[in-house]
């Protein structure tokens, strides 16, 4: 096969456009999965930690038992979940869909709250 | 079937004070509740009336997170209010969530602060990803905000009626709870309004050049109601509420019956949005008598809507002469306290019923030398001991909506 100069030129400059994009993706691509994986490594025990102080904050709950019923307890009502839905999305990093929002609709506890969370960043790896 | 109609408990927040006690004494005292507009970040430096009937003493309010979560600061003057007048009138918690009780109560527009929150959000220039209306931002700003949070702050199933009448609210609100108890459909109705502190409204009114500029550096000496030097209206804020009852209902529970309600009056100007009308206006003043059953001499005392504004206090006093005569006393008790927009209605009644009980007349403040076009009315130009047998609160709103409001000591 006869190549000549122009086309090597072509081609050479393709092929390093080919490695820039396959270099940034991967970069990219890691910077994403890194902070998948930080929000993956948040420890149950750091997730209940950032929880216990959006409910202390925002809603003036102070360290719910992990089973409480929230709504019985402590007249955490939808209005209220809906507040906490976007706290939760600013905790993750991405805002959650309408289909995922409305998975938390039945959640009553701490623990389903925290079993939540984890559900929505793994839905993202 | 016609019932009696009776007043058993009142309450107030306004810029003269809060409660019984602290009300006579600055209506005694002649104090002012007018001071230096405050500062909100948005429109006061645009704004050439520097002054404003200020709420600026704290007030401690005691509601569960769960109420004040849905709440705007409107809100909370209405729930407060409420919660002194369900405290004086010792109705049982099965009675007020019978059904047997209802609730009209409004504001001007709801709550500004929150709306204002909501748009600087949104068109600020920091809105990120996860800027959005919170689930509550509606429950607080919503026009019927107060009527709501208060049926839900203690458990009232009656009828709701939330009007929405600029300065006529809050006088509609208790005519149409008065209705609504004389003819049988409600045996009690909680009627009030309330306005928290916005610089929007003082833009509008400062807009169509009916506020006060000329006393900026002496908030104390505007509005000026029927004067020669008057300059304009003084917005204000504030919240009051009454409890009406059926008159054999509150007789037989023993309740401390303040006044009865003989009559109410509410039409339209059918024309201009803005202008006084003096033949809408005296139209009024003639019902609410015909509603009342009574004749024109008969009424002690009026208080008068009086701005402070040229020619809307020209036209009232034309109208309160061609109706009355000089025969009742004319007091502006705007000139306290500056206009308190939707609430103004309920809070001149709330002092007409204090003044009524202690038997003395506010005379109107800062009215020195009264406008010759004003003059032939009976102005209270100095505090006098009078009985208050028979009162008139009337009010006139944007819109053309005018309201006469009749009460008698029993």
């Amino acid at each position: 096969m006869k190549v000549n100069i122009i086309d090597f030129k072509i081609l050479w400059y393709g092929w390093n456009l080919r490695q820039f994009q396959l270099v940034s993706f991967r970069r990219f691509g890691n910077l994403k999965k890194e902070k998948f994986v930080k929000h993956m490594q948040l420890t149950r025990k750091e997730i209940l930690h950032d929880l216990i102080r959006i409910f202390r904050e925002n809603f003036e709950i102070d360290n719910p038992g992990m089973e409480d019923d929230l709504r019985k307890e402590y007249e955490f009502d939808s209005i209220d979940a809906i507040e906490l839905l976007v706290e939760i999305e600013k905790m993750l990093g991405f805002p959650l869909t309408q289909e995922e929002k409305k998975q938390a609709i039945n959640i009553r506890t701490f623990n389903q709250i925290c079993d939540y969370i984890v559900a929505m960043a793994s839905a993202r790896t | 079937m016609e019932r009696r109609v009776v007043i058993t408990a009142g309450s107030a927040i306004t810029p003269i004070g809060h409660g019984k006690d602290e009300i006579i004494q600055s209506l005694i005292n002649g104090v002012s509740g007018v001071k230096t507009l405050r500062k909100d970040d948005l429109l006061e430096n645009y704004i050439h009336s520097k002054v404003f009937g200020t709420v600026d003493y704290p007030i401690e309010y005691d509601f569960k997170r769960s109420d004040r979560k849905t709440m705007g600061p409107v809100a909370y003057y209405a729930c407060q209010v409420v919660k002194e007048v369900l405290e004086q009138a010792g109705l049982d918690n099965g009675f007020i969530s019978s059904g047997r009780l209802g609730v009209a109560f409004g504001s001007t527009h709801g709550s500004p602060t929150v709306q204002r929150d909501i748009y600087r959000n949104f068109f600020g220039g920091s809105r990120d990803q996860f800027s959005t209306v919170s689930a509550v931002d509606y429950l607080k700003s919503m026009v019927h905000t107060t009527a709501v949070n208060i049926t839900k702050m203690f458990g009232i199933t009656g009828r709701v009626i939330s009007s929405s009448t600029a300065c006529t609210t809050s006088s509609q609100s208790i005519g149409f709870g008065y209705e609504m108890v004389k003819y049988g459909l409600q045996d009690a109705m909680i009627c009030g309004g309330a306005d928290e502190y916005d610089t929007t409204t003082v833009a509008v009114f400062d807009n169509l050049l009916a506020c006060s500029t000329a006393f900026n550096d002496t908030p104390h000496l505007t509005p000026r109601p029927f004067e020669v030097r008057r300059d304009g209206l003084v917005v204000g804020e504030g919240g009051g509420a009454v409890l009406l009852e059926e008159y054999q209902q509150a007789k037989k529970r023993g309740a401390n019956i303040i006044a009865e309600i003989i009559g109410f009056a509410c039409n339209n100007n059918g024309g201009n949005l803005i202008l006084p009308d003096v033949e809408g206006t005296k139209k009024t003043l003639r019902l609410g008598l015909k509603s009342a059953k009574i004749r024109a001499d008969e009424v002690d005392f009026i208080s008068a809507h009086a701005t402070g504004t040229k020619m809307g206090d020209v036209i009232e006093a034309q109208a309160i002469h061609s109706i009355y005569d000089n025969s009742p006393y004319i007091t502006s008790l705007k000139s306290y306290m500056g206009h308190t927009m939707g609430t103004c209605g309920v809070i001149e009644m709330v002092l007409t019923l204090y003044m009524m009980e202690k038997g003395f007349i506010a005379p109107t403040l800062n009215l020195k030398e009264i406008d010759k076009r004003c003059a032939m009315i009976r102005h209270v130009t100095e505090l006098c001991e009078s009985a208050i047998r028979v009162a008139a609160i009337q009010n006139f709103a944007f819109g053309g909506v005018n309201t006469s409001l009749i009460m008698k000591k029993i």
